[in-house]
């Protein structure tokens, strides 16, 4: 089931599915990627469900944490994508945003919460850090937290402005909604 | 000025700074005196330093090291004045502070060898149990009397002491840099 | 120093009088109450939402008093001074900012003006007083950001949209100044990398009109407020003279009755020429804490505006130090200056050179004492960098505040603390 018609007619809202001129195969791989799952009515209606509602962990490690706390704030709202409650358990939690430096101290805790949140789940790796260790290519810092957890989302920036967590909270909803499986489906971890 | 503390080896003065160095055995005797006698009664920081392979990075006017020049390895420039040698390998640093009328700091400073444990200060600033461990955990500096001595920043199985300069840097080789 | 007793119990304040006997930094349960097997014991894992980060605290618990306390930490440990030993000490200056993320300019300011002081660099007046603005505005926003936690955990969720507000608008000022939001790395080895883009000084003074009456706004709705009296007042009692042998400087220190801050007894920057109070409360609790921590903003504020004053009438000034072998020449000089390019192409490629020596420099962050000591061999690198942190000190007296606490009482002492887990770990 191809799509017959670009995801902005969805009524999708990534700023680039509106600018076309950007270079992006990620229309290409998202057609590609519903071809192949054959979305039906009733998954598409779970996944804006899952997508309106993805409650966060609370899993801030480092500098990425504060501008994380930016988007609880007034300014960068993101109650009203439905994600203000940042649940402190990870069996309440949809969505792990890894934000910060992952030191190997940390790496087993990490893997441990990971396991402890509920299927279907999604990580987001946010900032230079998570997605590739950042500046910190030392004896202390694990090179991408992928090694750990299999990853949907990259944000990069250090830290990621909070619109620009935004938008990758944002792509992350358009690829569910799109019918893309989370990562746990896809690709185990990085080696 | 503080030549009366126990131990008392020399003083420097470089940089508006006072640096006492003391004998590693009559560490804690000093550290009472300079308490008590002088009031330096608040323990900011203390800090192992390795001067393993101190002033060997090149000599002055070539691009290179001392073993010869290599323009495609940055960062090979010489120094402009070889330093002067160091007496042993470690030096443990104790940076003192007077929270009294008259503000003061000094910095107390001890040489080891490796291997040579140095005494512990907690009796004299209680402050030190942690920066001990530390300076344990990460420079590998034996404290003797500790009442705790266990890894603190790193995992309890780690082996190796990370911050001396034999311990590689570690991380991953960057692609398409020439590391790999 | 008056002495005051735990609200709960009666019992009276820490008394600093077990030296030499250590203080201790664990604390034990009593064998009594071990016996009698009713002692649980908790983790407070690495992942919680009101440890401030990655702390791991080993709580145990005899129903809902705290009797044994362990702090675990070592959970964000970055290696930040073995990386900075590989980095020219220009390239150096973006890793201290990341270390107490929520301080960063301080952070920088500190090993910038360490590396300074061992290169015997004269700043210019206008990146001094530049510099005074920005860890002022830095100080609030760190206190913001710890108001906005703290009282969040203690139940006062809406403070944290509150305090968050304010923080957006000193982002916006940091971004109009240095191009971004956090950790600007706009401090340069010899004054500013920049100069001060033309419409900050209305929109610092907008700011400074506005944030005295957020700060009333802040302490109505706290200060005097029943439920945060009743879950502050009287709990994680420190002494002054046990805050002195456990190394407490800062926020906790004034809060103990101890008149100590670095920005007037030993000042630096532009601080003996600002007239400000520093806030000392005697009772050692929490709420002595909150108390101080609202107080300095209200004086940060103050600085801000007498920094501006200052500097608007330094329109034109240099403000970056004019040493070639430091600085980078302006750029125009690159098309006529043979020396010019010369140096240029040296600082880039090599880096420039600092002078052997070891030098300790010490700031008033918002948490405390933040010391840099560096040692130099002569080369375009450091040899050793070792920051001293406030926040991996005052961690230190969890144990000792945590005399006769409940359990929702630890976190409320905790998160006084004002702990920042990046420093901590380094």
């Amino acid at each position: 089931m191809a799509l017959d018609k670009p995801l902005r007619d969805y009524g999708l809202q990534s700023e680039r599915l509106l600018m076309p001129t950007k270079a992006s195969s990620f229309e290409q791989e998202v057609a590609d990627l519903e071809q192949k799952v054959g979305l039906t009515t009733l998954a598409k209606a779970v996944a804006w469900a899952q997508t309106n509602s993805m409650w966060p962990d609370t899993f801030g490690l480092a500098c990425c944490a504060i501008e994380m706390m930016s988007i609880v704030g007034a300014r960068y709202d993101i109650a009203r994508f439905g994600m203000e409650p940042f649940r402190g358990s990870p069996r309440q939690a949809d969505l792990l945003i890894v934000s910060g430096r992952v030191s190997h101290k940390m790496a087993a805790p990490l893997r441990q919460i990971y396991d402890q949140m509920l299927e279907p789940k999604w990580v987001i790796a946010m900032g230079a850090c998570a997605s590739s260790g950042g500046m910190f290519n030392n004896y202390a810092i694990v090179q991408s937290v992928d090694k750990i957890v299999p990853v949907d989302m990259y944000v990069p920036g250090c830290p990621p402005r909070p619109d620009q967590l935004i938008e990758g909270i944002i792509r992350l909803h358009e690829a569910v909604k799109a019918g893309v499986p989370p990562a746990y489906e896809l690709r185990s971890v990085a080696s | 000025m503080y030549e009366g503390t126990p131990g008392f080896v020399e003083e420097r003065v470089a940089h508006g700074e006072t640096t006492v160095v003391v004998e590693p055995a009559q560490l804690v005797d000093a550290g009472r005196h300079l308490r008590d006698e002088e009031g330096f009664n608040f323990l900011s920081d203390i800090t192992a330093v390795d001067y393993l392979g101190w002033g060997k990075a090149g000599v002055s006017g070539y691009i290179g090291t001392a073993a010869g020049r290599d323009l495609n390895t940055p960062m090979t420039q010489g120094y402009q004045v070889v330093p002067l040698a160091k007496p042993k390998r470690f030096a443990v640093n104790y940076h003192l502070l007077s929270i009294t009328e008259s503000p003061r700091r000094v910095r107390l400073q001890v040489w080891l060898d490796e291997g040579e444990p140095v005494a512990t200060v907690i009796p004299v600033w209680p402050t030190a149990d942690w920066h001990e461990r530390e300076a344990w955990d990460l420079m590998g500096v034996a404290i003797e009397g500790h009442p705790n001595l266990k890894r603190i920043l790193l995992d309890d199985d780690w082996e190796g002491h990370p911050l001396r300069k034999d311990y590689p840097l570690g991380g991953e080789p960057v692609r398409f840099s020439g590391e790999e | 120093m008056t002495a005051t007793a735990s609200r709960r119990t009666g019992a009276p304040i820490y008394e600093g009088t077990r030296i030499p006997s250590p203080i201790p930094t664990v604390l034990h349960t009593p064998p009594g109450v071990q016996a009698t097997g009713d002692v649980q014991t908790i983790n407070f894992g690495p992942n919680h939402p009101s440890t401030h980060g990655v702390l791991r605290l080993i709580v145990d618990l005899y129903g809902e008093d705290v009797t044994g306390v362990e702090a675990v930490i070592g959970y964000l440990h970055t290696g930040f001074e073995k990386n900075m030993e590989q980095k020219t000490w220009w390239k150096c200056i973006t890793y201290p900012e990341r270390i107490d993320y929520v301080s960063f300019q301080n952070n920088e300011y500190v090993f910038v003006g360490a590396v300074e002081k061992l290169l015997d660099l004269e700043i210019p007046p206008k990146a001094t007083w530049m510099r005074t603005l920005l860890c002022e505005l830095n100080r609030i926003h760190s206190h913001l950001v710890w108001l906005g936690t703290s009282a969040l955990e203690l139940g006062a969720i809406s403070m944290f949209w509150y305090a968050f507000r304010e923080r957006e608008q000193i982002l916006d000022l940091f971004e109009l100044v240095t191009g971004y939001r956090m950790h600007t790395r706009y401090f340069q080895i010899g004054g500013l990398a920049e100069d001060i883009p033309r419409g900050f000084y209305p929109e610092c003074r907008k700011f400074t009109d506005w944030m005295p009456n957020a700060i009333d706004d802040y302490e109505t709705l706290l200060t005097r407020n029943k439920i945060w009296l009743e879950r502050t007042e009287g709990l994680g009692l420190l002494s002054a003279a046990d805050a002195i042998a456990l190394g407490q400087s800062g926020p906790v220190l004034r809060a103990s009755g101890v008149d100590w801050d670095l920005r007037r007894t030993q000042p630096y920057l532009a601080y003996h020429q600002v007239d400000f109070r520093v806030p000392v409360f005697p009772e050692g609790d929490v709420y002595a804490r909150y108390r101080v921590h609202m107080q300095e903003m209200r004086e940060s504020v103050r600085i801000v505006e007498q920094c501006l004053d200052r500097l608007e009438s330094m329109e034109g000034e240099p403000w970056i130090a004019d040493d070639r072998k430091v600085v980078l020449p302006p750029r125009h000089e690159l098309h006529t200056s043979m020396e010019s390019l010369i140096h240029h192409f040296k600082i880039v490629t090599e880096g420039f050179r600092v002078p052997e020596g070891e030098v300790y420099y010490a700031i008033e962050s918002p948490r405390g004492e933040l010391g840099c000591y560096l040692c130099s061999d002569g080369g375009a690198k450091p040899w050793r960098v070792k920051f001293r942190a406030p926040s991996f000190v005052a961690l230190q007296a969890t144990a000792t505040c945590m005399t006769d606490a409940l359990i929702a009482d630890m976190i409320a002492i905790v998160g006084s603390l004002d702990t920042v887990m990046g420093e901590v770990d380094r």
